[in-house]
């Protein structure tokens, strides 16, 4: 394979990585901009995500269905909880929250287990998407250029939503000042509960995505909370920019690091934390002092 | 007054003799475009009280910050008895024996008045690494706790939770935990801060009556100035974060452009 | 407080005259209860002492199970001097983990502890080696003590050796929260920003109570490996991490005891639930999320709590002249 050839094999990898890694980043940052706490949770509803996906391809044999209905399902998940649960904590201190939604993490993982059963499940990627196409004479998977594709879609969707939109006004004006927004007359408990169903849709998003890919597995929500977080710390708390920013450095990272030197692929994420965390703590473009 | 005057007299001539205690020199700390505090220098004499005194963002907090360690300056140093504590971790500082208050009461609330004193006089004694005899350590820390609720008043709340303590016994109680400590200087962050007429009243008797007891130095940031001029020897003006006047207490009353940036202003 | 002392050597009583009464089945469990109280009294150093709430406690249990596995295993030396030594080792570790932790606060601070232990179960993976790879090591062995004496080859020996360690680390754990020392903990706890400003290096303390914690939390894994007789990559997966973080909220966080009942607890619900139901563990997920909302104290907080409202009533009544 020519050089040319493999850098961009691997940059298609890379940015095919970086949309799913993006649909978990930034829905963990919208969040936090919102609540000003980190969805510990967060993994494991992409990994409900995927497992949802699974049973909907089964059932309605369209992995488009899935596409469109397994994000709708956990948002709806995610909705409800905070509805009931997550609104209590208001007044609480911080490591409540980050202890209940961690609850919810191994109660969605237990689901899960007890629902699919304790094995990894293959979800197929529709027809349309699988194979290859040839670049440079070299085969590209179709899969990953439409997860490449798809980022960016969804990338500018919520960069629209959020620029464009009377939803993303107030959630943008409620992550600065909740309180001013409250003194306009605005539910601003209504706009916390969207923020938070979305936050998860995309993160299921994510996992329906990725589970042609890499199977639905359990051990998807460790693995992936801690790569979620990651991107916020690198992008910062808060920054839909920072969260996209994040997501294209740790795919390339991870890519490129998988291919020289693959075993050390979870220890290179854990140093890339540190540094970050380390060096500015408030990420690259945060709201965190 | 005439009680500041004599005290003046006094340290007066201490202070011709001694070198500062503390010496501030190019003191400056920007965060960008902003300068908080701008090319300060100062210096205070053992036994001095001096007032920092300034309009709402004049950098008040932010020297005292910079002083104790837990902000790093731009430029400039601070010399404390001699050495340079510039960039030193504000524990460290603190070890040295440079003891303060915070604007914003800084307690630990579940714990009882006694009980925070002694935490705060614990911090010095030097056996408190010790995995064993502990007991003596904890009597010795409790003795000078004790102490320092006595110094400030304190002793009729001394087993109460610090949370549910009166704002003002809260002030009090911060200063008692600094005076734990046994410090060369105190630094007190707007110590009335908060407080209604009675309780600042009351305060600063509290106030006045210890720090001449005690002979300790003292530097005060403070808003109030009936406060000020009850209490300090000298004062320093800041106005944006530089100084724009120093020195006793008549002559800065006099000061046309002190007057003009702060006392005949809005405050 | 004397009733707790009277309830405590009660408890102790009992514990210790287990093995006259109770059928083998039943003192296998008491024995996976005093272990497991071990660890998640353990890791009460650092949530319920100190605030520091570590998602990746797991790491010192995996650590000292494989430890001291792999030292009977692969040496000769004797049970108590190998559980020992890998609680040690696991402490030492804990230093550099403790470092690297507290560089960050919050929330960064607990990702880096689950971060520090999702690295460990990735090596236990691929280190085949030393670790067994995905079997792990099997067939440890309960090996006799120093001089011969074979008492801990029986199952009773074994038992009352766990528990020996388990009262050891209590009181030695208790000493220490009542020690100058623990009162800093405490002044973190409450207020982390005064007890820097006080002149406490808070870091230092931090890194020491993460590297003490992890080496009680290894004193109960390597009493594991010989008691289950392997050790494998269970041991380290974050569920188990999650599960005793439970124990120590529901049972009682900041009171070391609260955490052995916690650890008793959940222990009773998988024995008692798993026969009617698989979703023993979600309902345990479920309950702890309802005592962070309503019950926060736990189950040893509520209950001491009502003592003292006892008390008190009592003394209200009896002081009314006073």
């Amino acid at each position: 394979m020519s050089t040319l050839a493999f850098l961009l094999n691997q940059s298609v990898n890379a940015l095919s990585q970086a949309a799913l890694l993006f649909f978990l980043g930034v829905g963990l940052t919208l969040i936090f901009g919102i609540m000003r706490i980190i969805n510990f949770a967060h993994g494991a509803l992409y990994m409900l995500g995927a497992f949802v996906g699974y049973s909907l391809v089964r059932w309605t044999g369209s992995f488009w269905v899935a596409l469109a209905f397994a994000p709708v399902v956990v948002g709806l998940v995610g909705w409800a909880f905070e509805l009931s649960i997550l609104r209590r904590l208001y007044r609480r201190d911080a490591h409540a929250f980050l202890m209940v939604t961690f609850g919810l993490a191994l109660v969605v993982t237990e689901a899960v287990r007890l629902i699919w059963g304790p094995d990894a499940l293959q979800v197929p990627a529709p027809k349309l998407l699988s194979g290859v196409i040839f670049l440079l004479g070299e085969p590209f998977p179709v899969y990953r250029l439409f997860l490449a594709v798809s980022g960016i879609v969804v990338a500018f969707a919520i960069w629209q939503l959020l620029e464009r939109t009377r939803l993303g006004l107030l959630i943008r004006a409620t992550s600065q000042n909740a309180e001013m927004v409250h003194a306009l007359g605005v539910d601003v408990g209504l706009v916390r509960s969207c923020v938070f169903g979305i936050g998860c849709g995309l993160a299921a998003l994510g996992g329906v995505l990725a589970a042609p890919l890499v199977t639905a597995s359990h051990s998807m929500a460790a693995t992936v909370i801690i790569d979620a977080f990651v991107i916020v710390i690198i992008g910062g708390m808060g920054s839909f920019l920072g969260s996209l920013i994040g997501a294209l450095l740790i795919a390339f990272v991870q890519v490129f690091g998988n291919y020289y030197l693959p075993d050390f692929a979870l220890a290179f994420m854990y140093l890339v934390m540190l540094l970050v965390l380390v060096v500015r703590p408030g990420g690259l473009l945060g709201k965190e002092a | 007054m005439a009680d500041a005057g004599a005290r003046q007299a006094d340290s007066a001539v201490e202070r011709a003799s001694a070198q500062p205690l503390i010496a501030v020199s190019g003191l400056t700390k920007r965060y960008g475009a902003l300068i908080a505090v701008d090319n300060v220098d100062m210096q205070v004499s053992s036994g001095e009280i001096r007032a920092v005194i300034g309009p709402n963002g004049a950098g008040k907090t932010t020297l005292f910050h910079l002083i104790t360690g837990v902000v790093k300056p731009t430029v400039g140093s601070v010399r404390f008895a001699g050495e340079d504590i510039t960039g030193l971790p504000a524990h460290a500082i603190c070890q040295r024996g440079l003891s303060r208050t915070f604007q914003l009461t800084s307690l630990f609330p579940e714990m009882t008045a006694r009980e925070n004193v002694r935490l705060a006089a614990q911090a010095r004694n030097p056996r408190r690494w010790m995995p064993f005899g502990g007991d003596s350590v904890f009597a010795d820390a409790q003795n000078a706790g004790d102490s320092a609720l006595e110094l400030l008043g304190l002793e009729h709340v001394a087993g109460r939770p610090a949370g549910l303590l009166s704002h003002g016994d809260q002030r009090l109680l911060e200063v008692a935990m600094a005076m734990a400590q046994d410090p060369k200087v105190l630094l007190l962050d707007e110590p009335t801060q908060g407080l209604s007429v009675e309780e600042t009243a009351q305060a600063v008797d509290t106030l006045s009556r210890f720090l001449e007891s005690s002979r300790v130095t003292a530097l005060l940031v403070e808003h109030d100035m009936e406060v000020v001029f009850r209490l300090a020897h000298k004062i320093t003006v800041l106005h944006r974060g530089a100084v724009i006047a120093d020195g006793p207490p008549e002559a800065v009353k006099a000061d046309a452009g002190v007057q003009q940036a702060y006392l005949g202003g809005i405050d | 407080m004397r009733w707790s002392t009277v309830l405590g050597l009660a408890v102790l009583a009992l514990l210790i005259a287990a093995p006259l009464g109770l059928p083998a089945f039943a003192m296998t469990l008491l024995t996976e209860l005093v272990i497991l109280g071990l660890f998640a009294m353990s890791l009460d150093l650092m949530v319920g002492y100190t605030r520091l709430i570590s998602f990746g406690h797991v790491a010192a249990y995996g650590l000292g199970a494989y430890a001291s596995g792999f030292m009977l295993l692969n040496s000769s030396m004797p049970l108590p001097f190998v559980v020992i030594l890998a609680a040690l080792m696991t402490g030492i570790v804990a230093i550099g983990v403790g470092w690297v932790c507290t560089l960050a606060t919050g929330v960064s601070f607990s990702m880096l502890t689950l971060a520090f232990a999702q690295l460990l179960y990735a090596i236990a993976f691929k280190w085949t080696s030393v670790t067994g790879g995905s079997d792990g090591l099997a067939g440890i062995p309960r090996r006799a003590g120093p001089m011969g004496i074979t008492l801990l080859t029986t199952k009773t020996g074994f038992y009352y050796f766990a528990l020996a360690c388990l009262v050891g680390s209590f009181l030695l754990c208790r000493k220490l929260v009542a020690s100058p020392f623990g009162a800093v903990l405490r002044g973190i706890r409450e207020n982390e920003a005064k007890t820097l400003a006080l002149g406490y290096n808070t870091r230092l303390y931090k890194i020491a109570v993460v590297a003490i914690a992890y080496a009680f939390g290894g004193l109960a894994g390597a009493l594991y490996a010989p008691f289950a007789g392997f050790a494998n990559t269970e041991l380290l997966f974050w569920l188990l991490s999650g599960q005793v973080l439970i124990m120590v909220i529901v049972g009682g966080s900041g009171t070391l005891i609260g955490p052995i009942l916690g650890a008793a607890f959940f222990l009773l619900l998988e024995h008692q639930l798993s026969s009617y139901t698989e979703a023993w563990a979600l309902f345990f997920g479920l309950v702890f999320i309802g005592f962070i909302l309503f019950a926060p104290e736990g189950i040893w907080g509520l209950a001491t709590g009502w003592f003292k409202r006892g008390d008190a009533a009592a003394k209200a009544k009896g002081s009314l002249h006073g």
